[in-house]
């Protein structure tokens, strides 16, 4: 399904102009006007997804072995079973949640990796701040008008293309605020020249449209423009509306399921998506978080299945891709009074790829007894998220960071890739 | 409140004598005491049309003309007086309930909806065993009841309400430049939406910090804006305490004390001591360390100190080092929020201090800003080499901010965001200079810093070489009033912002949107700005009325190339378009002229029916063909820019 020609093009001649092939004319030409261009590489894609409202790592990725653990919540806790709907134990020290049934198997291939323990070292327990603090990647500074992943993509720097990095969004996420050229969209069919009820008016009026671009004279408006007409012929061509999923994936119909359906729709189209963003909600469990089921129970599914299917879809794609989860931060070691927990320091995040040196709980963990805990209540953080963040982006991305992506950072990347 | 119209006439008499005087001033200051767009090479027209462009939210029909007539000077004057909303605007705003509310009475009406539901099991509406909102009709239901029983409205409408009153103020208000401002200096000290923590503030923020004061001292926003809750909660100076003042040592003998409690409990726990006096001393041990952990949580914060001097004053390089970050942070602690909420704890606790035990603490309130001298560093500090003596309290805080306000790395950075927002992205450095001199000599008086702007020939000449982008919220509102649409739904224009890639009030960092071209243009955005081209123009937009015959004083055009004529001529109303409308002419022309040649040769291939129904439909109706063209001149490149 691939239609790479028009971004070839703009992908060539950027080249040429930079002067990095050195290339004559005539072969840089030659090169765009054919289907396969030799010197197009192929994109790297991480792929992120932000658990908003703070996850409970202690249930996701359980360290069932700690009796302290069952002390302090005794109603929210699970050892493993064997069986169905039991959890699953990883190490006989830690236990995935039974919900996350359909990434396991990718644990037990070693794809997958669990981090534990993970935070960030400033303290607040502020949905706002902590996410704020995560997704601009400094943890001490409100004021930095870059978020982490837009940081990236300019350090790639790649020949940019419409679609480098994509939010699946209403909004531009604060991970991808800055200088790249970055796009939100809910629905790749709205990436379209549409009037609702006349149809044949959109499409005359994109003929117009598509000409006066091609005819300004300001140089931003003439580019995007262009840039914008090419995008959406290769979306159209690409037939969207009927994309079927792969290799028998069944992805959840729920807002995180459409979200990475769409990010393997364009990862497949080939139009240079390096940093692909989803958001799923609704981990803020105060109340009655329930063990095997129950909101946290029924979240995680949908966060497990979706990601499974995501990379059932993928298929022979999946050496391309990198799949990593973060939420802001964790929830107390302690039931609250009303069958939940509340906000906390360290979580667990989930790497899934093919470069990822899976099948291991990467954690320095204590003992959960109240006092090795934060403020005698939290799990502390023992791995700064920057060190997950770094080795995965430099890994999986190729990228040599130089402390840019992280400023006043000076930590080593964790060693968890291959 | 009952009007006194001498008085009015008095303050008119006033407002115009400080014109003249200003106008008789230029005359001596400057060769001529006109604006200088003629060396510029600019007509009249033009030159009014430049100014609309960029003070207002875009010309409405025939507004070149009435500012020509005016006076352009007298115009622009005008504009730079505060003005109370005109009727218009205040027909539309009768029936915001919360626009008029104060800040306290928004707060315990508007719940957050984490306070409705601890109230809701407080209050018995919904058992705390049943939270799990498995049953979400019912428990919706619980929460509507007990917002009915107790006069709650839900925060939406409040949200609704502050997006709705700037759509309609942008588009009706005559008092534009006031309007653009308040978008400006929102944006400068923004504050968002998305913190869960300020959403019930931010109405009030824009009503009592910012739109009072767009056109005032620079001082005074800095200092409304550093007081009021919504920024102290959303930079967290409102958690920066100080551990190291004697309220703190105060509290931490009473942990000493805890500690003699603990040793004296185990002994009289081995004298016998009755159960009751055991459990007083229980709950009196309980009570003390949760106000020590709590407190010990708490220290300072340097959130606001650090961007206030890097985003609101002196800017990044302004030359402040991250000591003068701290001890401004310093000179901050103690600078909160007065508790409102009254189902709170905080709240109750606070309306019980006697008023001797407010100043033994130091408590000070103004509005709904607490000053606590109890969190307050009393030590010395020292900021951008000035020193502070100890035991400063709160007016030291104020005299760090007003240091701010006028320091000549502050002018600079004003000026040139200003001359960014007005003039271009990169703004020249010759009329920056001139606006920054005069910030200082002025002490900051926003409306002189803008006079030395327009009268600076640099405002008049790059116009015609450098283009500002409209923003998404820009373009909307301009298209509604360049085509006199009559919108009833202002929250349309939020929505469709927000797909053209700004969503307003809720910008994540403090940074405010950049408001840049390569900021507002990209792939996804630009067809969103075309699709709304022609969504407004062929009346798709639920609410909005446009009546684009009415605009042609009830004129049908003839043909598909008068209606090019007509609304090119319209809606691009000056000469210096002309090249844009022409282009437009001839692109559209062609483009019908296919269609016809389609239609006439019934070559039509495989279209569907509906297609040909709807081609046929079209060349027949003068009405759709009209909103084809308008559609296609507010997506033109010509329209993104002002």
């Amino acid at each position: 399904m691939a239609n790479r020609r028009a971004f070839m093009k703009s992908g060539a001649l950027a080249l040429f102009a930079t002067g990095i092939s050195g290339l004559p004319r005539f072969i840089t030409e030659a090169a765009a006007g054919t289907q396969m261009l030799p010197m197009y590489k192929k994109n790297k894609t991480l792929v992120c997804i932000f658990q908003r409202g703070a996850m409970d790592g202690l249930m996701a990725v359980t360290p069932f072995a700690d009796p302290a653990l069952q002390l302090a919540r005794p109603g929210l806790f699970m050892r493993p079973t064997a069986g169905e709907g039991g959890s699953f134990n990883l190490d006989d020290h830690y236990a995935m949640h039974p919900s996350l049934k359909s990434l396991f198997p990718y644990f037990n291939a070693k794809n997958l990796a669990v981090v534990h323990g993970v935070g960030s070292p400033n303290t607040s327990r502020s949905h706002f701040d902590a996410q704020d603090y995560m997704e601009s990647g400094t943890p001490f500074a409100k004021g930095t008008a870059s978020g982490w992943l837009n940081r990236a993509v300019g350090l790639l720097n790649h020949a940019p293309t419409p679609f480098s990095a994509v939010s699946v969004t209403s909004s531009l996420p604060r991970s991808l605020y800055g200088d790249v050229d970055a796009i939100a969209i809910n629905n790749l069919q709205d990436f379209s020249i549409q009037l609702k009820g006349n149809p044949m008016a959109a499409g005359k009026a994109a003929t117009s449209f598509e000409e006066l671009y091609d005819q300004t004279a300001n140089e931003l408006l003439n580019k995007t423009g262009k840039e914008s007409f090419e995008a959406l012929k290769i979306l159209k061509s690409n037939n969207i509306k009927n994309y079927q999923p792969a290799n028998g994936a069944v992805y959840p119909n729920s807002a995180l399921g459409n979200s990475l359906k769409q990010i393997a729709t364009l990862i497949k189209m080939d139009v240079g998506l390096e940093v692909g963003f989803a958001e799923s909600g609704g981990w803020d469990t105060h109340f009655n978080q329930g063990t095997t089921n129950g909101i946290f129970a029924r979240n995680l599914k949908d966060f497990s299945d979706s990601i499974a299917a995501f990379w059932q879809d993928l298929g022979e794609r999946q050496d391309e891709v990198t799949l990593m989860t973060m939420t802001e931060f964790g929830r107390t070691v302690a039931q609250n009074g009303t069958g939940g927990t509340d906000h906390g320091r360290a979580s667990c995040l989930f790497v899934l790829g093919n470069d990822v040196a899976g099948g291991k709980v990467y954690s320095n963990m204590g003992s959960l007894a109240k006092e090795n805990l934060e403020d005698n209540r939290d799990l502390p953080v023992t791995t700064d998220f920057r060190a997950v963040f770094s080795a995965v982006a430099e890994n999986h991305l190729n990228l040599k960071t130089n402390g840019n992506l992280f400023p006043d950072w000076s930590g080593a990347s964790l060693k968890m890739m291959l | 409140m009952k009007i006194n119209p001498t008085s009015q006439t008095h303050k008119r008499i006033i407002r115009y004598a400080f014109v003249f005087g200003f106008l008789f001033l230029m005359a001596f200051i400057q060769p001529a005491p006109k604006m200088p767009y003629k060396k510029a090479g600019l007509t009249e027209q033009e030159a009014a049309l430049h100014l609309l462009n960029r003070f207002t939210f875009g010309p409405k029909p025939g507004q070149v003309e009435e500012v020509v007539k005016q006076g352009l000077e007298n115009w622009f004057l005008e504009q730079l007086q505060p003005a109370k909303d005109n009727e218009k605007v205040r027909v539309k705003l009768s029936s915001y309930t919360a626009l008029s509310m104060p800040t306290d009475s928004i707060v315990n009406t508007y719940l957050q909806p984490a306070q409705l539901l601890r109230l809701a099991i407080a209050k018995g509406y919904i058992d705390k065993d049943s939270v799990d909102k498995t049953d979400r009709p019912a428990y919706r239901e619980a929460l509507k009841k007990l917002q009915a029983d107790y006069g709650f409205r839900p925060l939406q409408e409040l949200q609704r309400e502050l997006i709705n009153q700037k759509v309609i103020r942008a588009v009706y208000s005559d008092a534009q430049l006031q309007e653009v401002l308040t978008d400006f200096w929102f944006n400068h000290f923004n504050v968002s939406l998305t913190k869960n923590q300020v959403q019930q503030l931010v109405l009030p923020y824009e009503r009592d910090a910012i739109r009072p004061n767009v056109l005032n001292n620079f001082s005074s926003i800095l200092f409304a804006t550093a007081k009021h809750p919504a920024m102290l909660l959303y930079l967290d100076n409102a958690l920066s305490i100080s551990n190291d003042n004697e309220y703190a040592k105060r509290q931490l003998k009473a942990a000493q004390r805890l500690v003699d409690l603990n040793a004296a409990k185990k002994m009289l726990a081995a004298a016998g001591v009755s159960e009751d006096s055991m459990q007083k001393m229980d709950a009196m041990e309980n009570q003390m360390t949760t106000q020590i952990k709590k407190r010990k949580s708490q220290g300072l914060n340097e959130n606001y100190a650090r961007e206030v001097m890097e985003l609101h004053t002196l800017g990044v390089n302004g030359g402040y080092t991250q000591s003068d970050v701290t001890e401004l942070a310093r000179a901050l602690t103690g600078w909160g929020v007065k508790p409102m909420y009254e189902e709170g704890p905080l709240a109750k606790r606070f309306s019980n201090i006697p008023p001797a035990q407010l100043t033994r603490r130091g408590l000070q309130v103004e509005d709904c800003f607490l000053y606590s001298g109890e969190k307050h560093d009393e030590n010395a500090k020292t900021i951008l080499g000035k020193t502070f003596p100890a035991n400063g309290g709160y007016n030291e805080g104020m005299e760090a901010l007003a240091m701010l306000a006028s320091h000549p790395a502050t002018a600079r950075f004003i000026a040139t965001k200003l001359a960014a927002k007005f003039i271009a992205d990169e703004p020249p450095a010759a009329v920056v200079d001139e606006m920054a001199k005069t910030f200082l000599r002025s002490k900051g008086e926003i409306k002189e810093v803008l006079l030395t702007m327009v009268m600076h020939p640099d405002f008049w000449t790059k116009a015609k070489e450098k283009e500002k982008i409209k923003s998404p919220f820009e373009l909307a509102v301009s298209a509604v009033r360049a085509t006199g649409t009559e919108v009833a739904a202002p929250y349309q224009v939020f929505t469709w912002s927000e797909k053209m890639g700004q969503k307003f009030y809720f910008y994540q960092a403090p940074t405010g949107f950049p408001d840049r071209a390569n900021f507002w243009i990209n792939t996804g955005s630009l067809l969103n700005r075309m699709n709304f081209g022609m969504a407004i123009a062929a009346q798709k937009i639920p609410g909005f009325k446009t009546n684009l015959l009415q605009l042609n004083q009830n004129h049908e055009p003839e043909s598909v190339e008068e209606a090019l004529q007509i609304y090119t001529k319209l809606l691009l109303p000056v000469a210096n378009q002309k090249e844009n409308s022409e282009r437009i002419i001839s692109i559209v022309r062609a483009q019908n002229i296919d269609l016809k040649i389609a239609s006439a040769s019934k070559d039509t291939g495989g279209m569907q029916d509906m297609q040909k129904e709807s081609m046929t439909e079209m060349n027949n109706t003068p009405l759709k063909s009209m909103a084809q063209v308008v559609g296609v001149i507010i997506g033109s490149p010509a329209f993104q820019r002002k």
